[in-house]
């Protein structure tokens, strides 16, 4: 037995699956923002393995994967931004509490 | 032998870790301890990327996602909470749902990757990757580049933007 790409796929894919529980079950923004990098980082374990596996001497994949972390750390700085300006206006950061559009 | 049976062990014990630690982040009931997990996890995924080979971007995953996401994180998870949120509820009334749904994306996305992705196998060999990322960067990649510091940009903007108090402002 040796190791082949469906393991890191397979690996990745419960990754993936745990970040959409989270992101779907959380209570907490800050939870929810945690459960997406999760999600992101199953992706980049995809586009490493793939690279590796399909197309060993390219570099094609890792790149992507270094703009991916880009893109997440400056979602990341966003949206903790916005949550710490939603703290200062409603003082809480539960999701069921953003409701002013609600009508 | 051992060279042969060496990385099935480690992948099987930081797949182990990855997912344990996942599940700490998407359940602990106190949200800094679920961060401290994600980085934790974040740091198994990049002993994974050196695994594959990939040493610049794990490096990188380690400076970038642990060394300055994850802190910038913990500062806000600091300077938002109630005291004694700890003991509030953190699923919502749709966790039996949710877990429902994430676990039917799982096991199609397993049975789909079993059955195209079986026979391909690991290269053990690895070299150094940094050179040649940077020729991809400022070579082939040089449009999404140029579009990413773009990008960076407009966020740093906006979270000073957001980040102001209403006094400031």
């Amino acid at each position: 037995m040796t190791l082949s790409l469906h393991h890191f796929l397979m690996l990745s894919a419960i990754l993936f699956g745990i970040g959409i529980y989270g992101v779907l079950s959380r209570r907490n923004v800050l939870g929810i923002l945690m459960s997406i990098e999760l999600m992101f980082n199953a992706a980049n374990i995809n586009l490493i393995a793939f690279n590796h596996f399909l197309y060993p001497g390219t570099v094609w994949g890792q790149g992507f994967v270094i703009f991916v972390i880009t893109l997440a750390a400056a979602e990341a700085v966003v949206g903790l931004s916005l949550v710490l300006a939603i703290y200062r206006n409603i003082k809480s950061v539960y999701a069921e509490k953003l409701n002013i559009l609600h009508g | 032998m051992i060279e042969q049976w060496a990385p099935i062990v480690i992948f099987g014990a930081m797949s182990a870790l990855l997912i344990g630690l996942s599940l700490v982040v998407v359940t602990a009931r106190s949200v800094f301890r679920g961060a401290i997990a994600l980085a934790a996890a974040l740091g198994v995924a990049a002993g994974l990327f050196a695994l594959l080979g990939a040493d610049f971007v794990a490096a990188g995953q380690l400076l970038i996602y642990v060394g300055g996401i994850m802190i910038i994180m913990l500062f806000v998870i600091m300077l938002s909470q109630r005291p004694l949120a700890k003991l509030d509820r953190q699923a919502n009334d749709q966790w039996l749902w949710a877990a429902l749904f994430s676990l039917a994306v799982t096991c199609g996305l397993i049975v789909q990757f079993r059955a195209v992705y079986r026979g391909v196998f690991f290269n053990p060999e690895a070299a150094p990757t940094s050179a040649s990322i940077g020729r991809l960067l400022l070579g082939d990649m040089i449009v999404p580049f140029e579009a990413v510091s773009l990008v960076l940009l407009a966020a740093l903007v906006g979270a000073v933007y957001f980040g102001l108090g209403k006094e400031e402002s």
